[in-house]
């Protein structure tokens, strides 16, 4: 029974798009080329295409034109089955991000990440979904945060980073022309983010606040493929941003985040968004295009930039960064294919929430650092995804490299002019 | 009627007929499913996105061309010359005028179709055995995969080999197998020659919306 | 699988329907009479009448510029032709038949060459992506000219008296073209195999212990780095037989390149010795390289090959690999295995 339930929320899900994908793939195999998993793993079950192969199958049988005529002349494949749903838990959960090089280098141009969401969807339906996110999930509904974060802690946090600063915070202000949300992942390790906007919303003048009733942004219902839970995560997020009447809500330094607030959730709510969504690096961006960001002094170090696939090649935002990172750095070098090829750190998509996953996503990290060590000799990584930066760190780790990640909101945040002149900033880490 | 009379006339419409009714009663089928309206807040327009994306997929993405390059080269040697031989072959000219479309144009010389035939088969040979050979080909392959690169081969070499433009049984067992090739076409997976529009056009749509330029 | 059947049995219908219509020649005739030219399509005037008008005394103006086409009795045609009909085509024969019988008389007295020491489930890459891809290529090209050429020699004693004039005619038509369309192609795959493979395949000094023990054919154990000395030695005969096929192929696929005649007759002779002897030969190395030595193809197909076979084959190459892939094991890094199980 629970393979029914997968193959009609497959069949449900499949619109002219998804179709027109299935209809279109010559099975060339170019996927598999782009994939990090395929590449670290050399198993041919990794090819992405082949991650979609229950829905392709369901679509044959009941969906796709001509499935009645191949019905009759026995032509159309099985049913999906239970043991196949759990055998392709792996390929549709641990060993892909939703990164999206595959749609990149597809010749028919398929968008195979898009495809295993749908493949997820049916899992979910069928309730074949790893521990590792079905826990994250709980806790995101039960407690708001998929890390368990509750209020109190995150009151907790700001407190300690206004005592840091010294810039007030004005948790829940009405009227705010900006609501700030938060990935669970910065809030727990790397709260000196929150500090760093309160710098930097100081030095251009903008008004700000954090919710205490939304200031989670990740969004496990989009990982995982749950729709419901999906429009719960976003729905506290728009309730809050109307009650409070901000103009704009800032998605932060976190990929998935990103593509739930401002692609996906509007289309999960049913209606557009009295507010406008801003990406942190579109608004910084900006504000230091208007001349509202001074800096002072730049970081010598070789740094590079890993673009998180979510904000680049599915969001759309290569510049911006590169331009935040050129205004505070001397020493950029980008990597190979940096930009919209640029390599997935192995974590997104969910796969960084699944322990079953690990061992998949440490050797995946072996394409992202292939890239990084093909620059010989960069002194940190600059990346704006809480996640990325987290997933890239214990690779590092697991790898025995040396090579510190930063965040690009801390790192500007470290060379911002001081009020009225004073001494020059700091180098970063230092 | 002789059989010759019988592929070259009947069977000709019958083949076309599927062709074409098939062809569009697929693309339908694809089209009815429909998509719901997307209510994000777009970044660039969609239709530009899916007028790029159509063509920017046509081209090797520059973040994998090295990872991808023999089944690059033997995909457009094989593409490039099947469309060069199917259009503008003089035989094909002189068919598509008299009985398809009424109008023709100018075919190429002889050493060109020789020179575009030799491509589409060194490309075709190339690609099928990449498909038996790689473990990762041969796990994505279905039985479509390899009747239609045969169905393909097979039409291509009969029309070959009735190069001399002597012989009626050779000419009609090119129409032949290409006959069972249009009736097998919108069955298969040779729709791609038309349903790659829709698929790099929807994700043209995203990246339009979502403002990446692939 | 089901839909293997469906179309198979299609495509078995119409072309059993087909064939059988090539075999009556009153058919073919007949579709013909639709024809608005009487006589072939082409709308040539037939040999007969043209002779018939040359004994009437008839002057003709010459319009084809093409090699030879001003002369009208070459005397030394047919000393060619009775050279390439008898000659070469019956010699020939012979050396085909020869290669067929040297191959099957080892395969039964030497049996299948198997893995001594057994498959050790260890893999050693052989041959790239690659590699593989031009031998194929090369291997489907050469089958297809070798069978359209065979046509084009023999099928006037072999086809013609089975089939029927009418049949072999359209048969020899489509052999010909075939042959000219696939032939430049192997002019191709010939010089890229040239390049990827002939730095392998130079002689070295341990081929001469190879001859001295002749081989592995007999049992024994014979030094030999990636290719042994038979396998070099019909690598060269490739190379060699393959740009005479080359060279004499171009020249008669476009006559007008040299202004003699006799160049051509001589092509045709040269490339049917050369061709034949290839023939000849291939069938001991399409042996070879599928059942008769166990693990062979396995190289060609999915490119690696055992250790064991490395060994007992080609025991230097597969030191040199195994060496370089041990060097290349991830030294230090995590390097999990994948799968929670392990």
């Amino acid at each position: 029974m629970t393979a029914a339930k997968a193959v009609q929320a497959f069949v449900d899900t499949v619109d002219a798009a998804a179709a027109s994908y299935m209809e279109a793939c010559v099975h060339c195999g170019q996927c598999a080329r782009a994939c990090h998993f395929y590449e670290t793993n050399d198993d041919p079950r990794l090819t992405p295409i082949y991650k979609l192969q229950p829905l392709v199958k369901a679509y044959k049988r009941h969906k796709a034109p001509f499935s009645g005529l191949r019905r009759m002349l026995g032509l159309v494949p099985a049913e999906v089955t239970e043991d196949e749903l759990n055998e392709w838990s792996d390929l549709v959960y641990d060993t892909c991000n939703m990164c999206g090089r595959c749609t990149l280098v597809c010749p028919m141009g398929i968008d195979i990440a898009a495809m295993v969401r749908k493949v997820r969807e049916g899992f979910v339906a069928a309730g074949i979904v790893p521990e590792g996110l079905t826990g994250a999930a709980d806790r995101a509904i039960n407690i708001g945060s998929p890390l368990g974060i509750k209020p109190e802690t995150l009151r907790k946090i700001v407190n300690e980073q206004v005592e840091e600063v010294g810039i007030p915070v004005e948790l829940d202000k009405e009227g705010a022309d900006y609501l700030v949300i938060l990935s669970a992942m910065e809030i727990l390790n790397f709260y000196e983010v929150i500090g760093a906007l309160a710098r930097i919303f100081k030095q251009a003048g903008v008004s700000w606040t954090i919710s205490t009733e939304a200031y989670e942004a990740t969004n496990i219902g989009i990982q995982m493929g749950d729709k419901e839970i999906a429009r719960t995560l976003v729905g506290r997020i728009v309730d809050a941003a109307e009650k409070l009447k901000v103009k704009y809500v800032i998605s932060p330094e976190c990929g998935h985040a990103y593509s739930a607030l401002k692609w996906e959730g509007p289309n999960l709510v049913g209606r557009p968004y009295s507010f406008k969504v801003v990406h942190i690096l579109e608004l910084l961006d900006q504000l230091q295009r208007e001349g509202r960001i001074r800096t002072r002094g730049k970081d010598a170090r070789r740094v590079t930039y890993h673009d998180p696939c979510q904000i680049v090649r599915r969001g759309g935002l290569v510049s911006q960064p590169r331009s935040i990172l050129n205004s505070v750095s001397d020493g950029f070098v980008e990597m190979k294919n940096a930009g919209v090829a640029n390599i997935c750190c192995g974590g997104g998509g969910g796969v960084s929430s699944n322990p079953r996953a690990e061992d998949y996503r440490i050797r995946a990290f072996a394409s992202k650092k292939k890239q990084i060590d093909d620059l010989q000799g960069v002194e940190a990584l600059v990346t704006s995804c809480a996640n990325c930066r987290n997933v890239i760190e214990e690779a590092i780790d697991a790898y025995g490299m040396d090579l510190p990640v930063l965040g690009l909101t801390e790192l500007l945040a470290e060379y911002l002019e001081p009020d009225g002149g004073g001494e020059p900033a700091k180098p970063a880490e230092a | 009627m002789t059989i010759v009379q019988i592929i070259e006339g009947p069977l000709w419409y019958i083949a076309a007929a599927v062709f074409v009714i098939g062809a569009l009663w697929r693309i339908i089928g694809i089209l009815r499913l429909g998509r719901r309206t997307d209510l994000s807040v777009p970044r660039s327009a969609a239709f530009p996105g899916a007028v790029k994306a159509l063509f920017r997929h046509m081209l090797p993405h520059y973040g994998f061309f090295n990872r991808t390059k023999l089944h690059v080269f033997a995909g457009y040697l094989f593409h490039i010359g099947l469309f060069v031989v199917l259009f503008f072959a003089a035989p094909h000219v002189a068919f598509l005028k008299e009985h398809v479309l009424g109008f023709g144009w100018e075919a190429m010389p002889h050493w060109a179709f020789i020179v575009s035939a030799q491509a589409a088969f060194a490309g075709l040979i190339l690609l099928w055995f990449r498909r038996i050979a790689d473990p990762t080909m041969r796990q994505i392959s279905d039985a479509d995969d390899h009747i239609g690169s045969w169905l393909t081969f097979i039409a291509m070499l009969t029309g070959c080999l009735a190069l001399q433009e002597s012989n009626a049984s050779l000419r009609a067992l090119h129409m032949l197998t290409v006959e069972i090739w249009l009736i097998y076409f919108p069955f298969s997976r040779l729709m791609h020659a038309f349903t790659f529009v829709l698929s790099r056009g929807y994700t043209g749509i995203v990246y339009g919306r979502r403002g990446v330029t692939p | 699988m089901r839909l293997i059947l469906w179309v198979s049995l299609l495509v078995a219908v119409l072309a059993g329907a087909l064939f059988a219509n090539t075999l009556s020649p009153l058919a073919v005739s007949s579709a013909m009479a639709e024809e608005s030219v009487p006589g072939e399509t082409l709308g040539n005037e037939s040999d007969s009448d043209l002779w018939r008008r040359v004994r009437r005394g008839e002057s003709f103006t010459l319009s084809d510029p093409r090699l030879g086409s001003g002369v009208l009795v070459q005397s030394e045609g047919e000393e060619w032709r009775s050279i390439r009909n008898g000659l070469v085509s019956w010699y020939g024969g012979i050396l085909v038949l020869v290669g067929l019988g040297a191959t099957v008389l080892f395969a039964l007295l030497r049996g299948k060459v198997k893995i001594e020491g057994g498959r050790t489930g260890k893999r050693v890459p052989r041959f790239t992506m690659v590699e593989r891809s031009i031998h194929w290529f090369v291997a489907a090209v050469f089958i297809l000219l070798a069978i359209s050429g065979l046509i084009i020699l023999f099928g006037r004693y072999i086809l013609l008296p089975v089939i029927g004039p009418s049949a072999f005619g359209a048969v020899a038509s489509a052999a010909m073209q075939g042959h000219n369309l696939f032939g430049p192609l192997f002019v191709v795959g010939l010089v890229v195999m040239l390049f990827a493979y002939g730095m392998d395949n130079v002689f070295q000094a341990a081929d001469a212990k190879w001859i001295i023990k002749g081989g592995n054919l007999f049992g024994g154990h014979a030094p030999s780095w990636k290719y042994n000395f038979g396998e070099k030695t019909y690598f060269w005969l490739i190379v060699m037989t393959g740009t005479v096929l080359s060279v004499t192929g171009i020249l008669m696929e476009f006559p007008t390149l040299v202004g003699e005649l006799w160049y051509l007759q001589l092509s045709t002779i040269l490339h049917a010795v050369a061709a034949l002897l290839v023939i000849a030969v291939a069938i001991g190395h399409i042996y070879l390289g599928s059942i008769g030595v166990e693990g062979a193809l396995e190289g060609m197909t999915e490119g690696t090959v055992d250790e064991n076979w490395a060994r007992e084959h080609h025991d230097l190459w597969a030191e040199k690999v195994m060496q370089k892939m041990a060097e290349n094991e991830p030294k230090g890094a995590t390097k999990p295995a994948p799968g929670a199980a392990e």
